[in-house]
Protein backbone atom coordinates (compact mmCIF):
# COMPACT_ATOMS: atom_id res chain seq x y z
CA UNK A 1 0.00 0.00 0.00
CA UNK A 2 3.11 2.17 0.06
CA UNK A 3 3.67 2.41 -3.69
CA UNK A 4 1.25 5.90 -3.35
CA UNK A 5 3.32 7.37 -1.31
CA UNK A 6 7.06 6.61 -2.45
CA UNK A 7 9.07 9.97 -3.38
CA UNK A 8 9.84 9.19 -6.65
CA UNK A 9 11.87 12.38 -7.43
CA UNK A 10 14.10 15.00 -5.31
CA UNK A 11 12.53 17.59 -6.63
CA UNK A 12 9.71 18.81 -4.74
CA UNK A 13 7.81 20.59 -6.75
CA UNK A 14 6.44 18.04 -9.76
CA UNK A 15 4.34 21.23 -11.29
CA UNK A 16 7.48 22.91 -13.02
CA UNK A 17 8.91 19.50 -13.97
CA UNK A 18 6.03 17.72 -16.06
CA UNK A 19 2.85 20.01 -16.02
CA UNK A 20 1.92 22.20 -18.91
CA UNK A 21 -0.29 24.28 -17.01
CA UNK A 22 -2.13 26.21 -19.55
CA UNK A 23 -3.64 28.33 -16.66
CA UNK A 24 -1.21 29.97 -14.27
CA UNK A 25 -3.62 32.25 -12.55
CA UNK A 26 -5.26 29.28 -10.93
CA UNK A 27 -2.52 27.41 -9.83
CA UNK A 28 -1.63 30.74 -8.38
CA UNK A 29 -5.14 30.64 -6.38
CA UNK A 30 -5.24 27.34 -5.73
CA UNK A 31 -2.10 27.43 -4.44
CA UNK A 32 -3.31 29.29 -1.57
CA UNK A 33 -4.39 26.15 0.53
CA UNK A 34 -8.01 26.49 -0.22
CA UNK A 35 -9.71 23.29 -1.48
CA UNK A 36 -12.82 24.32 -3.23
CA UNK A 37 -14.80 20.80 -1.73
CA UNK A 38 -15.08 19.18 0.99
CA UNK A 39 -12.55 16.59 0.38
CA UNK A 40 -9.80 19.06 0.19
CA UNK A 41 -7.11 17.40 -1.89
CA UNK A 42 -8.85 14.56 -3.04
CA UNK A 43 -11.41 16.12 -4.42
CA UNK A 44 -11.95 18.33 -7.59
CA UNK A 45 -9.61 21.35 -8.63
CA UNK A 46 -11.25 24.71 -9.45
CA UNK A 47 -11.80 24.53 -13.23
CA UNK A 48 -13.89 21.10 -12.73
CA UNK A 49 -15.71 22.59 -9.53
CA UNK A 50 -17.22 25.39 -11.29
CA UNK A 51 -18.74 22.71 -13.81
CA UNK A 52 -19.51 20.64 -11.31
CA UNK A 53 -21.46 23.04 -9.48
CA UNK A 54 -23.32 24.34 -12.47
CA UNK A 55 -24.11 20.97 -13.44
CA UNK A 56 -25.46 20.04 -10.24
CA UNK A 57 -27.49 23.51 -10.07
CA UNK A 58 -29.60 23.15 -13.21
CA UNK A 59 -30.03 19.57 -12.51
CA UNK A 60 -31.13 20.26 -9.50
CA UNK A 61 -34.61 21.86 -10.98
CA UNK A 62 -35.58 18.81 -11.94
CA UNK A 63 -37.33 18.33 -8.64
CA UNK A 64 -34.06 17.54 -7.12
CA UNK A 65 -33.52 19.11 -4.00
CA UNK A 66 -31.53 16.59 -2.17
CA UNK A 67 -28.93 17.47 -5.46
CA UNK A 68 -28.89 20.92 -4.32
CA UNK A 69 -28.16 20.19 -0.69
CA UNK A 70 -25.49 17.76 -2.05
CA UNK A 71 -23.99 20.41 -3.67
CA UNK A 72 -23.88 22.75 -0.58
CA UNK A 73 -22.35 19.71 1.21
CA UNK A 74 -19.82 19.37 -1.14
CA UNK A 75 -18.30 22.70 -1.64
CA UNK A 76 -18.92 23.90 1.69
CA UNK A 77 -15.64 25.56 1.90
CA UNK A 78 -16.93 27.83 -1.28
CA UNK A 79 -19.39 29.09 1.24
CA UNK A 80 -16.96 29.27 4.51
CA UNK A 81 -14.50 31.68 2.73
CA UNK A 82 -17.02 33.81 0.88
CA UNK A 83 -13.77 35.50 -1.02
CA UNK A 84 -12.85 32.89 -2.60
CA UNK A 85 -14.16 31.03 -6.11
CA UNK A 86 -16.43 33.88 -6.95
CA UNK A 87 -17.70 31.48 -9.73
CA UNK A 88 -18.89 28.71 -7.90
CA UNK A 89 -20.06 30.85 -4.79
CA UNK A 90 -22.53 31.95 -6.93
CA UNK A 91 -23.86 28.56 -7.91
CA UNK A 92 -23.49 27.18 -4.26
CA UNK A 93 -25.35 29.95 -2.85
CA UNK A 94 -28.16 29.79 -5.46
CA UNK A 95 -28.26 25.62 -4.79
CA UNK A 96 -28.55 26.63 -0.91
CA UNK A 97 -31.47 28.42 -1.45
CA UNK A 98 -33.52 26.73 -3.83
CA UNK A 99 -32.93 24.13 -1.43
CA UNK A 100 -34.55 26.09 1.78
CA UNK A 101 -37.06 27.11 -0.59
CA UNK A 102 -37.97 23.41 -1.76
CA UNK A 103 -37.85 22.03 1.42
CA UNK A 104 -39.80 24.54 3.63
CA UNK A 105 -42.76 23.96 1.10
CA UNK A 106 -42.37 20.46 1.28
CA UNK A 107 -42.14 20.06 4.61
CA UNK A 108 -44.91 22.60 5.27
CA UNK A 109 -47.31 19.94 2.89
CA UNK A 110 -46.28 17.06 4.86
CA UNK A 111 -46.61 18.68 8.14
CA UNK A 112 -50.15 19.71 7.11
CA UNK A 113 -50.59 16.27 6.08
CA UNK A 114 -49.59 14.41 8.99
CA UNK A 115 -50.75 16.03 11.39
CA UNK A 116 -53.96 17.34 9.91
CA UNK A 117 -55.13 13.95 9.59
CA UNK A 118 -58.97 13.17 8.77
CA UNK A 119 -59.94 16.21 10.41
CA UNK A 120 -58.50 18.57 8.16
CA UNK A 121 -59.02 16.61 4.65
CA UNK A 122 -61.66 14.50 5.37
CA UNK A 123 -62.30 11.02 3.66
CA UNK A 124 -59.03 12.24 1.03
CA UNK A 125 -56.89 11.79 3.38
CA UNK A 126 -57.15 8.16 3.78
CA UNK A 127 -56.60 7.86 -0.02
CA UNK A 128 -53.19 9.43 0.11
CA UNK A 129 -51.89 8.22 3.03
CA UNK A 130 -48.79 6.35 2.10
CA UNK A 131 -49.64 2.86 3.57
CA UNK A 132 -53.06 2.74 1.68
CA UNK A 133 -51.56 3.02 -1.56
CA UNK A 134 -48.72 0.98 -1.25
CA UNK A 135 -52.02 -1.93 -0.07
CA UNK A 136 -54.02 -0.40 -3.02
CA UNK A 137 -51.27 -1.00 -5.49
CA UNK A 138 -49.91 -4.00 -4.24
CA UNK A 139 -46.51 -2.64 -3.25
CA UNK A 140 -45.89 -3.55 0.25
CA UNK A 141 -45.80 -7.49 -0.72
CA UNK A 142 -41.68 -9.09 -0.78
CA UNK A 143 -41.94 -10.58 -4.00
CA UNK B 1 5.50 -4.70 7.76
CA UNK B 2 7.78 -2.78 5.63
CA UNK B 3 5.63 -0.10 5.35
CA UNK B 4 6.93 1.11 8.71
CA UNK B 5 10.29 1.85 7.36
CA UNK B 6 8.41 4.98 5.17
CA UNK B 7 6.84 6.39 9.07
CA UNK B 8 9.98 7.51 10.70
CA UNK B 9 8.48 9.16 14.19
CA UNK B 10 4.65 8.17 14.48
CA UNK B 11 3.48 4.80 15.58
CA UNK B 12 2.12 1.60 12.96
CA UNK B 13 -0.81 2.00 14.82
CA UNK B 14 -1.61 5.71 13.58
CA UNK B 15 -1.64 4.75 10.42
CA UNK B 16 -2.29 1.27 10.29
CA UNK B 17 -5.30 1.34 12.60
CA UNK B 18 -6.71 4.47 11.05
CA UNK B 19 -6.78 2.63 7.53
CA UNK B 20 -8.21 -0.58 8.97
CA UNK B 21 -10.75 1.50 10.52
CA UNK B 22 -11.85 3.20 7.12
CA UNK B 23 -13.14 -0.15 6.13
CA UNK B 24 -14.07 -1.70 9.51
CA UNK B 25 -15.98 1.28 10.10
CA UNK B 26 -18.75 0.90 6.72
CA UNK B 27 -18.64 -2.78 7.32
CA UNK B 28 -19.72 -2.84 10.80
CA UNK B 29 -22.87 -0.15 9.96
CA UNK B 30 -23.76 -2.28 6.88
CA UNK B 31 -23.76 -5.27 9.16
CA UNK B 32 -25.67 -2.82 12.04
CA UNK B 33 -28.33 -1.85 9.66
CA UNK B 34 -29.19 -5.10 8.47
CA UNK B 35 -29.60 -6.58 11.71
CA UNK B 36 -31.86 -3.66 12.95
CA UNK B 37 -33.95 -3.77 9.84
CA UNK B 38 -34.42 -7.79 10.03
CA UNK B 39 -35.59 -7.30 13.84
CA UNK B 40 -37.82 -4.53 12.97
CA UNK B 41 -39.21 -5.82 9.88
CA UNK B 42 -39.75 -9.72 11.48
CA UNK B 43 -42.42 -11.22 10.24
CA UNK B 44 -43.19 -15.41 11.13
CA UNK B 45 -41.04 -17.09 9.39
CA UNK B 46 -43.79 -18.73 7.34
CA UNK B 47 -44.12 -16.05 4.95
CA UNK B 48 -40.36 -15.92 3.83
CA UNK B 49 -41.16 -19.28 1.65
CA UNK B 50 -42.97 -17.16 -0.79
CA UNK B 51 -39.76 -15.01 -1.75
CA UNK B 52 -38.57 -16.27 -5.22
CA UNK B 53 -35.64 -15.43 -6.82
CA UNK B 54 -33.10 -16.99 -8.93
CA UNK B 55 -31.57 -18.60 -5.80
CA UNK B 56 -34.70 -20.44 -5.06
CA UNK B 57 -35.27 -21.10 -8.56
CA UNK B 58 -34.13 -24.85 -8.18
CA UNK B 59 -36.04 -25.71 -5.43
CA UNK B 60 -38.32 -23.60 -3.00
CA UNK B 61 -38.49 -24.68 0.88
CA UNK B 62 -41.38 -25.64 3.16
CA UNK B 63 -41.59 -26.38 6.63
CA UNK B 64 -43.05 -29.89 6.01
CA UNK B 65 -39.83 -31.41 4.05
CA UNK B 66 -37.46 -33.64 5.73
CA UNK B 67 -34.10 -31.86 6.83
CA UNK B 68 -32.26 -34.40 3.68
CA UNK B 69 -34.84 -32.82 1.61
CA UNK B 70 -34.04 -29.37 2.54
CA UNK B 71 -30.03 -29.79 2.20
CA UNK B 72 -30.19 -31.52 -0.89
CA UNK B 73 -32.96 -28.84 -2.22
CA UNK B 74 -30.05 -26.36 -0.79
CA UNK B 75 -27.17 -27.87 -2.67
CA UNK B 76 -28.92 -27.15 -6.03
CA UNK B 77 -30.59 -24.01 -5.20
CA UNK B 78 -26.71 -22.76 -4.83
CA UNK B 79 -25.53 -25.10 -7.65
CA UNK B 80 -27.95 -22.82 -9.82
CA UNK B 81 -27.12 -19.21 -8.13
CA UNK B 82 -23.55 -19.93 -8.89
CA UNK B 83 -23.59 -21.18 -11.95
CA UNK B 84 -25.49 -17.94 -12.44
CA UNK B 85 -22.64 -15.83 -10.92
CA UNK B 86 -19.90 -17.31 -12.71
CA UNK B 87 -21.49 -16.98 -16.12
CA UNK B 88 -22.25 -13.44 -15.60
CA UNK B 89 -18.56 -12.65 -14.44
CA UNK B 90 -17.64 -14.50 -17.43
CA UNK B 91 -19.84 -12.13 -19.57
CA UNK B 92 -18.51 -9.43 -17.41
CA UNK B 93 -14.76 -10.28 -18.54
CA UNK B 94 -16.03 -10.60 -22.18
CA UNK B 95 -17.07 -7.17 -22.11
CA UNK B 96 -14.17 -6.00 -20.48
CA UNK B 97 -12.11 -7.29 -23.16
CA UNK B 98 -13.70 -6.14 -25.59
CA UNK B 99 -13.65 -2.24 -23.96
CA UNK B 100 -17.21 -1.78 -23.57
CA UNK B 101 -17.03 0.35 -20.35
CA UNK B 102 -19.25 3.31 -20.94
CA UNK B 103 -21.98 0.37 -21.38
CA UNK B 104 -21.05 -1.23 -18.43
CA UNK B 105 -20.84 1.72 -16.51
CA UNK B 106 -24.27 2.51 -17.82
CA UNK B 107 -25.27 -0.97 -16.51
CA UNK B 108 -23.82 0.02 -13.43
CA UNK B 109 -25.57 3.16 -12.62
CA UNK B 110 -28.93 1.32 -14.07
CA UNK B 111 -28.72 -1.33 -11.16
CA UNK B 112 -28.31 0.97 -9.05
CA UNK B 113 -31.12 2.77 -9.67
CA UNK B 114 -33.45 0.17 -9.42
CA UNK B 115 -31.74 -1.24 -5.95
CA UNK B 116 -32.35 2.30 -5.16
CA UNK B 117 -35.66 2.64 -6.47
CA UNK B 118 -37.77 -0.73 -6.15
CA UNK B 119 -35.65 -2.26 -3.31
CA UNK B 120 -35.55 1.25 -1.64
CA UNK B 121 -38.99 1.79 -1.99
CA UNK B 122 -40.18 -1.86 -0.77
CA UNK B 123 -38.36 -1.44 2.16
CA UNK B 124 -39.49 2.05 3.15
CA UNK B 125 -43.02 0.87 2.86
CA UNK B 126 -42.34 -2.11 4.64
CA UNK B 127 -40.97 0.70 7.59
CA UNK B 128 -44.03 2.80 7.36
CA UNK B 129 -46.41 -0.15 7.62
CA UNK B 130 -44.78 -1.49 10.45
CA UNK B 131 -44.32 2.00 12.28
CA UNK B 132 -48.02 3.57 10.80
CA UNK B 133 -46.04 6.40 9.60
CA UNK B 134 -48.33 9.35 8.36
CA UNK B 135 -46.68 10.29 5.46
CA UNK B 136 -48.59 10.75 1.84
CA UNK B 137 -48.00 9.74 -1.15
CA UNK B 138 -46.67 12.86 -3.05
CA UNK B 139 -44.11 13.73 -0.32
CA UNK B 140 -43.08 9.97 -0.28
CA UNK B 141 -42.38 9.94 -3.68
CA UNK B 142 -40.86 13.26 -4.09
CA UNK B 143 -38.22 11.90 -1.41
CA UNK B 144 -37.50 8.41 -3.27
CA UNK B 145 -37.10 10.12 -6.16
CA UNK B 146 -34.26 12.31 -5.06
CA UNK B 147 -32.95 9.42 -2.89
CA UNK B 148 -32.29 7.33 -5.80
CA UNK B 149 -31.12 9.61 -8.80
CA UNK B 150 -28.43 11.35 -6.31
CA UNK B 151 -27.34 7.50 -6.15
CA UNK B 152 -27.05 6.90 -9.70
CA UNK B 153 -25.07 10.48 -9.58
CA UNK B 154 -22.92 9.36 -6.72
CA UNK B 155 -22.38 5.97 -8.57
CA UNK B 156 -22.05 6.62 -12.04
CA UNK B 157 -20.06 9.92 -12.00
CA UNK B 158 -16.38 9.28 -10.63
CA UNK B 159 -16.01 12.54 -9.05
CA UNK B 160 -18.16 12.55 -6.25
CA UNK B 161 -18.07 13.27 -2.92
CA UNK B 162 -15.97 10.65 -1.07
CA UNK B 163 -18.65 10.71 2.17
CA UNK B 164 -21.77 10.40 -0.21
CA UNK B 165 -20.85 7.99 -2.31
CA UNK B 166 -19.43 5.32 0.96
CA UNK B 167 -22.75 6.39 2.45
CA UNK B 168 -24.61 5.26 -0.74
CA UNK B 169 -22.44 2.53 -1.28
CA UNK B 170 -23.28 0.82 2.01
CA UNK B 171 -26.99 1.47 1.53
CA UNK B 172 -27.12 0.01 -1.50
CA UNK B 173 -25.30 -2.87 0.23
CA UNK B 174 -27.91 -2.95 3.01
CA UNK B 175 -30.88 -3.13 0.71
CA UNK B 176 -29.59 -6.16 -1.61
CA UNK B 177 -28.40 -7.52 1.98
CA UNK B 178 -31.73 -8.02 3.27
CA UNK B 179 -33.23 -9.12 0.32
CA UNK B 180 -31.25 -11.88 0.66
CA UNK B 181 -32.19 -12.47 4.05
CA UNK B 182 -35.46 -13.64 3.42
CA UNK B 183 -34.16 -16.85 1.38
CA UNK B 184 -34.98 -19.87 3.02
CA UNK B 185 -32.75 -20.68 5.73
CA UNK B 186 -30.87 -23.81 4.45
CA UNK B 187 -30.40 -22.67 1.15
CA UNK B 188 -28.98 -19.25 2.95
CA UNK B 189 -26.12 -21.39 4.88
CA UNK B 190 -25.34 -23.69 1.80
CA UNK B 191 -25.04 -20.50 -0.92
CA UNK B 192 -23.18 -18.61 1.79
CA UNK B 193 -20.78 -21.68 1.68
CA UNK B 194 -21.14 -22.31 -2.02
CA UNK B 195 -19.93 -18.25 -2.54
CA UNK B 196 -17.26 -18.84 -0.32
CA UNK B 197 -15.61 -21.49 -2.65
CA UNK B 198 -16.33 -19.96 -5.28
CA UNK B 199 -14.81 -16.44 -4.80
CA UNK B 200 -11.81 -18.56 -3.16
CA UNK B 201 -11.66 -20.25 -7.02
CA UNK B 202 -12.32 -17.10 -9.02
CA UNK B 203 -9.64 -15.42 -7.39
CA UNK B 204 -6.64 -17.24 -7.13
CA UNK B 205 -7.13 -20.02 -10.09
CA UNK B 206 -5.19 -18.64 -13.06
CA UNK B 207 -8.40 -19.24 -14.82
CA UNK B 208 -10.98 -17.73 -12.29
CA UNK B 209 -12.76 -15.03 -14.12
CA UNK B 210 -11.86 -12.24 -11.57
CA UNK B 211 -8.20 -13.08 -12.03
CA UNK B 212 -8.36 -12.67 -15.18
CA UNK B 213 -10.75 -9.02 -14.92
CA UNK B 214 -7.89 -7.94 -12.71
CA UNK B 215 -5.17 -8.91 -15.02
CA UNK B 216 -6.15 -7.53 -17.53
CA UNK B 217 -7.57 -3.92 -15.41
CA UNK B 218 -3.93 -3.94 -14.21
CA UNK B 219 -2.35 -4.24 -18.13
CA UNK B 220 -4.37 -1.27 -19.19
CA UNK B 221 -4.17 0.88 -16.11
CA UNK B 222 -8.09 1.24 -15.97
CA UNK B 223 -10.37 1.05 -13.68
CA UNK B 224 -13.05 -2.01 -13.22
CA UNK B 225 -16.69 -0.69 -13.55
CA UNK B 226 -18.23 -1.74 -11.20
CA UNK B 227 -19.66 -1.37 -7.62
CA UNK B 228 -16.57 -1.19 -5.50
CA UNK B 229 -15.98 0.31 -1.97
CA UNK B 230 -12.72 2.66 -1.55
CA UNK B 231 -11.72 3.17 1.80
CA UNK B 232 -11.04 7.36 1.97
CA UNK B 233 -6.67 7.13 1.44
CA UNK B 234 -5.48 8.04 4.48
CA UNK B 235 -3.21 11.47 4.15
CA UNK B 236 0.17 10.56 6.72
CA UNK B 237 0.64 13.19 9.07
CA UNK B 238 4.69 13.59 8.51
CA UNK B 239 5.45 17.09 6.53
CA UNK B 240 4.51 15.87 2.63
CA UNK B 241 0.98 15.87 2.02
CA UNK B 242 0.37 12.95 -0.34
CA UNK B 243 -1.06 13.97 -3.53
CA UNK B 244 -2.79 10.74 -4.49
CA UNK B 245 -4.32 10.25 -8.10
CA UNK B 246 -7.58 8.87 -6.77
CA UNK B 247 -9.62 9.22 -10.42
CA UNK B 248 -7.24 7.99 -13.49
CA UNK B 249 -9.44 9.07 -16.01
CA UNK B 250 -8.80 13.13 -15.76
CA UNK B 251 -4.92 12.57 -15.49
CA UNK B 252 -3.39 14.94 -17.87
CA UNK B 253 -5.56 17.86 -16.98
CA UNK B 254 -6.38 17.23 -13.47
CA UNK B 255 -2.92 16.29 -11.48
CA UNK B 256 -0.94 18.77 -13.21
CA UNK B 257 -2.99 21.42 -11.92
CA UNK B 258 -2.80 22.67 -8.03
CA UNK B 259 -0.06 21.19 -6.99
CA UNK B 260 1.29 22.81 -3.82
CA UNK B 261 4.55 23.52 -2.92
CA UNK B 262 5.26 20.52 -0.78
CA UNK B 263 2.97 18.03 -2.66
CA UNK B 264 4.67 14.78 -4.01
CA UNK B 265 3.24 12.74 -6.53
CA UNK B 266 3.45 9.36 -6.66
CA UNK B 267 4.48 8.14 -10.53
CA UNK B 268 2.47 6.36 -12.52
CA UNK B 269 4.00 2.96 -13.37
CA UNK B 270 4.06 2.50 -9.22
CA UNK B 271 -0.03 2.45 -9.13
CA UNK B 272 -0.33 0.42 -11.61
CA UNK B 273 1.06 -2.21 -9.42
CA UNK B 274 -1.61 -1.47 -6.96
CA UNK B 275 -4.78 -4.22 -7.79
CA UNK B 276 -7.91 -4.45 -6.94
CA UNK B 277 -10.17 -7.48 -7.17
CA UNK B 278 -13.94 -8.00 -8.37
CA UNK B 279 -15.70 -10.60 -8.34
CA UNK B 280 -18.65 -9.34 -9.57
CA UNK B 281 -22.60 -11.38 -8.01
CA UNK B 282 -25.17 -11.55 -9.63
CA UNK B 283 -28.75 -10.68 -7.75
CA UNK B 284 -31.77 -11.05 -9.15
CA UNK B 285 -34.18 -10.22 -7.68
CA UNK B 286 -38.20 -11.50 -7.42
CA UNK B 287 -39.50 -11.40 -10.71
CA UNK B 288 -36.94 -9.49 -12.80
CA UNK B 289 -34.12 -11.49 -14.27
CA UNK B 290 -31.99 -8.10 -14.30
CA UNK B 291 -28.86 -9.03 -12.56
CA UNK B 292 -27.19 -6.31 -10.73
CA UNK B 293 -22.89 -6.29 -10.40
CA UNK B 294 -21.45 -6.41 -7.27
CA UNK B 295 -18.16 -7.20 -6.92
CA UNK B 296 -16.84 -9.44 -3.93
CA UNK B 297 -13.19 -9.54 -3.10
CA UNK B 298 -10.32 -7.06 -1.38
CA UNK B 299 -7.73 -5.10 -3.11
CA UNK B 300 -5.57 -1.91 -2.91
CA UNK B 301 -7.13 1.14 -5.07
CA UNK B 302 -4.95 3.09 -7.56
CA UNK B 303 -4.57 5.52 -4.38
CA UNK B 304 -3.41 2.63 -2.31
CA UNK B 305 -6.42 2.76 -0.23
CA UNK B 306 -8.30 -0.88 0.27
CA UNK B 307 -11.12 -1.70 -1.92
CA UNK B 308 -13.32 -3.99 -0.77
CA UNK B 309 -16.33 -5.28 -3.26
CA UNK B 310 -20.13 -4.53 -2.75
CA UNK B 311 -20.71 -8.03 -2.65
CA UNK B 312 -18.27 -8.84 0.77
CA UNK B 313 -20.55 -6.28 2.26
CA UNK B 314 -23.70 -7.77 0.76
CA UNK B 315 -22.96 -10.96 2.10
CA UNK B 316 -21.76 -10.40 5.80
CA UNK B 317 -24.60 -8.47 6.25
CA UNK B 318 -26.41 -11.71 5.01
CA UNK B 319 -24.55 -14.01 7.46
CA UNK B 320 -25.18 -11.88 10.08
CA UNK B 321 -28.97 -10.82 9.43
CA UNK B 322 -29.61 -14.76 9.36
CA UNK B 323 -28.12 -14.99 12.68
CA UNK B 324 -30.14 -12.30 14.01
CA UNK B 325 -33.10 -14.09 12.41
CA UNK B 326 -32.07 -16.59 15.24
CA UNK B 327 -31.07 -14.65 18.48
CA UNK B 328 -28.87 -12.07 19.49
CA UNK B 329 -26.22 -14.39 20.86
CA UNK B 330 -25.60 -15.62 17.26
CA UNK B 331 -25.57 -12.09 16.25
CA UNK B 332 -22.76 -11.23 18.49
CA UNK B 333 -20.34 -14.30 17.60
CA UNK B 334 -20.91 -14.11 13.68
CA UNK B 335 -20.27 -9.99 14.18
CA UNK B 336 -16.72 -11.20 16.05
CA UNK B 337 -16.21 -14.11 13.86
CA UNK B 338 -16.43 -11.73 11.03
CA UNK B 339 -14.67 -8.79 11.43
CA UNK B 340 -11.96 -11.46 12.86
CA UNK B 341 -11.92 -13.01 9.70
CA UNK B 342 -11.46 -9.65 7.67
CA UNK B 343 -8.96 -8.55 10.02
CA UNK B 344 -7.32 -11.68 8.58
CA UNK B 345 -7.63 -11.20 4.79
CA UNK B 346 -6.37 -7.16 5.49
CA UNK B 347 -2.86 -8.73 6.98
CA UNK B 348 -2.72 -11.16 4.44
CA UNK B 349 -3.40 -8.16 1.92
CA UNK B 350 -0.67 -6.58 3.01
CA UNK B 351 1.87 -9.82 3.44
CA UNK B 352 1.17 -10.94 -0.22
CA UNK B 353 0.24 -7.25 -1.96
CA UNK B 354 -2.43 -8.54 -4.53
CA UNK B 355 -5.92 -8.72 -4.93
CA UNK B 356 -7.62 -11.73 -2.57
CA UNK B 357 -11.02 -12.57 -1.82
CA UNK B 358 -12.90 -11.72 1.10
CA UNK B 359 -14.96 -13.91 1.71
CA UNK B 360 -13.67 -16.99 2.56
CA UNK B 361 -12.18 -16.53 5.62
CA UNK B 362 -15.06 -14.29 6.93
CA UNK B 363 -17.97 -16.96 6.14
CA UNK B 364 -16.17 -19.91 7.10
CA UNK B 365 -15.53 -17.98 10.28
CA UNK B 366 -19.00 -16.78 10.55
CA UNK B 367 -20.81 -19.84 9.34
CA UNK B 368 -18.64 -22.16 12.52
CA UNK B 369 -19.70 -19.54 15.09
CA UNK B 370 -23.12 -19.88 14.09
CA UNK B 371 -23.35 -23.46 14.38
CA UNK B 372 -22.01 -23.45 17.46
CA UNK B 373 -23.27 -20.77 18.92
CA UNK B 374 -26.78 -22.03 18.44
CA UNK B 375 -26.01 -25.95 19.14
CA UNK B 376 -23.69 -25.47 22.26
CA UNK B 377 -23.38 -21.44 23.49
CA UNK B 378 -27.17 -21.29 23.68
CA UNK B 379 -27.65 -24.26 25.69
CA UNK B 380 -24.82 -23.47 28.30
CA UNK B 381 -25.66 -19.40 28.64
CA UNK B 382 -28.93 -20.29 29.16
CA UNK B 383 -28.57 -22.97 31.65
CA UNK B 384 -25.60 -20.99 33.85
CA UNK B 385 -29.00 -18.17 33.53
CA UNK B 386 -31.26 -19.97 34.97
CA UNK B 387 -29.48 -20.92 37.39
CA UNK B 388 -27.99 -17.84 38.40
CA UNK B 389 -24.77 -18.40 37.97
CA UNK B 390 -24.10 -16.13 35.07
CA UNK B 391 -26.05 -13.35 33.22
Amino acid sequence: MEEASRIDEPNRNPNTDRSSNPNPLSSIISSAHVWPTIDGPLGLTEEASVDYARRFYKFGFALLPWLWAVNCFYFWPVLRHSRAFPQIRNYVVRSAIGFSVFTSLLLAWALTFSIGGEQLFGPVWDKLVMYNVADRLGLSGLA
Amino acid sequence: MDRNQQRPRSSILDSLGEELIGILTPVSICMFTVVLLVCLLNSDPSSSSSFSSIATAAYSETDSDSPWDKLLGAFLNSLVFVAAITVATFLLVLLFYLRCVTFLKLYMGFSALVVLANLGGEISILLIDRFRFPIDSLTFSILLFNFSVVGVFAVFMSRFSILITQGYLVVIGVLVAYFFTMLPEWTTWVLLVALALYDLAAVLLPVGPLRLLVEMAISRDEDIPALVYEARPVIRDDSRLVQRRVWREQRSNVNDDDVENNVVRAEEEEEQRSEEISVPLIDSSSSSSRPETFLEGIGLGASGAIKLGLGDFIFYSVLVGRAAMYDLMTVYACYLAIIAGLGVTLMLLSVYQKALPALPVSIMLGVVFYFLARLFLEVFVVQCSSNLVMF
